[in-house]
């Protein structure tokens, strides 16, 4: 199956610190790639690359859909399709819910103010937020609430791959199971996605292929039943036996 | 002190307090925005005095003084996104942008004034009013002029609010300037944005220059003043709020008008500044600003 995205050769360094190292990898459509590793592995890094958000790739291609997308501005990458959440809930605070979502519908220049409306409503329902709170500011919603405005901002922008970053953490075991059932609707949708968690209960529950990287570099990648039990990723998590 | 007097100190405050209103706004917008201040806004208000001046003057085109007014205000917004590209673009992903862009407007500030200086000379000039004449509502007198410029003042300032909050475009702008990262995310061209946000305060500076040039004379250092009074009322006002700079300028036009009367025009800008450090010092965020800024 074509790969909705690809990166090949991707590459990111601050100084001597090499964060990403020559990575390849490619997500088909639907499908949902997982990611995984110790804090300060380039998990992160990799998404802020691959959306040039807040720095772009020191070398590597990026393809969106078989096209080169590394030449283009932060927002363009954004309004071809690929939407991206942050690991802390990353909103516009004393804009409403609504608002927030309202930004990203209009973002991605589909219609009118009423049918960016409609998109944004709509976006907010799929993510569970509850229509009731729509005119509250973002700034004073609940840690969980924020995290679904986001994810209902990068749904508004009606994206091609959606890349989450941790979007369990700092969530209560109820809450990350509304996250599992978020993702799994939204891959009953078909959508394509790029999973960063820790939480890896949720992680192997939702992905179909796992990758895991340490310094860096990609140290593991496949079924995640299989990952999970490869010795070099238990090394990178527990470290080595002595 | 009698009534017809108090109603004179406050009318003298509420005119003051439309004009400050203008010239803060546009440098609240840019600090909130871009997080720089922005020298060259005194230049701004005299180069929009200046340009009305020759649009609208009969001794330059003679357009007449609305007309002359908007091709002003219009003309001003290009120059602020001009401005924008050439002294603050550059250094937008600087560490020390602050810095750099306090070194790089105050460039621009001078780079302006002088251009006005070699343009139009230092000789004073007024812009003719729009109205002449005086309006008198029982104790009230006022001067026409003064009529005009609350009541577009006025009409501007809701303007400006319903554009920022119901708009588009003026909800991008509130974004950009909570949340960089996450608005391009959302698609936003923060670059495009950023330049509106200096073109808009620009054409609001530009504003305030044309009713200042109406009722004062103009100079091309006619800005100096009006940059002050601006920074006092934003640093009194805060910044969380759009509405924070316009209350504080009410506040500050009605206290000038109060301390001219009492202490005298000469110590009047030392009460002010007095005021604006027990501020800092007291509730740093603003007298109608919250302690957290945005994330």
């Amino acid at each position: 199956m074509a790969a909705v995205l690809e990166a090949r050769g991707l590459s990111k360094s601050f100084g001597g610190l090499q964060a990403v190292a020559d990575i390849d990898f490619a997500v088909a459509e639907g499908e949902v790639l997982g990611i995984a590793g110790p804090n300060g592995s380039g998990k992160s890094t990799l998404f802020n690359i691959l959306t040039k958000v807040p720095f772009a790739a020191d070398r590597g291609t990026v393809l969106l859909d078989g096209r080169p997308i590394q030449g283009r501005r932060p927002h363009e990458i954004a309004r071809l399709g690929v939407a991206r959440t942050f690991q802390r809930e990353s909103v516009f605070p004393s804009l409403s819910a609504i608002d927030n979502v309202l930004l990203a519908a209009e973002g991605a220049r589909r219609g009118g103010f009423a049918a960016c409306l409609a998109a944004a409503e709509q976006a907010l329902d799929l993510a569970g937020f509850p229509a009731t709170l729509h005119n509250m500011p973002a700034g004073q919603l609940p840690v969980f609430l924020r995290k679904l405005v986001m994810i209902a901002s990068a749904l508004a922008l009606q994206p091609r791959v959606l890349l989450l970053d941790e979007p369990a953490s700092s969530l209560t075991p109820q809450e990350i199971e509304r996250i599992r059932a978020l993702i799994l609707k939204l891959v009953g949708a078909g959508m394509t996605i790029l999973l960063i968690e820790h939480v890896l209960p949720l992680l192997t529950a939702v992905s179909d292929r796992l990758m895991v990287l340490d310094h860096g570099t990609l140290i593991a990648s496949g079924r995640p039943a299989e990952v999970i039990a490869d010795p070099a990723v238990i090394e990178a998590y527990l470290g080595r036996e002595r | 002190m009698d009534l017809p007097t108090l109603i004179s100190i406050l009318q003298s405050g509420l005119a003051l307090g439309v004009l400050y209103a203008l010239m803060a706004f546009g440098l609240a917008i840019v600090w909130t925005t871009l997080g720089i201040f922005n020298f060259a806004h005194g230049a701004f208000i005299a180069a929009g005095a200046y340009l009305a001046w020759q649009f609208g003057n009969a001794a330059a085109f003679g357009l007449g003084y609305w007309a002359g007014a908007v091709l002003a205000v219009a003309a001003m917004f290009v120059i602020g996104a001009v401005v924008q590209l050439l002294l603050v673009r550059p250094f937008e992903r600087h560490r020390d942008i602050v810095l750099l862009t306090v070194i790089t407007t105050l460039a621009g500030a001078t780079i302006i004034t002088n251009l006005l200086n070699v343009i139009w000379g230092p000789r004073m000039k007024q812009i003719e009013p729009a109205l002449d004449g005086e309006i008198v509502f029982g104790l009230v007198h006022m001067r026409s002029q003064e009529a005009v410029m609350i009541a577009v003042v006025a009409v501007t300032l809701f303007a400006l609010g319903w554009f920022l909050l119901r708009t588009p475009l003026g909800r991008s702008m509130r974004a950009v300037a909570q949340n960089r990262e996450a608005a391009q995310l959302m698609g936003l061209d923060v670059r495009l944005l950023y330049a509106l946000t200096f073109g808009l305060a620009a054409a609001v500076a530009g504003l305030a220059g044309v009713f200042i040039g109406s009722i004062r004379f103009m100079s091309p250092t006619m800005g100096d003043d009006p940059l002050q009074k601006a920074l006092v009322v934003v640093i009194l006002g805060g910044v969380a709020r759009f509405t924070s700079s316009v209350y504080a300028a009410f506040a500050v036009g009605i206290i000038e008008a109060f301390s001219t009367y009492f202490v005298g025009l000469y110590w009047t800008p030392a009460v002010l500044f007095g005021l604006m450090i027990l501020v800092l010092i007291v509730k740093p965020e603003g007298l109608f600003g919250r302690r957290q800024r945005s994330v």
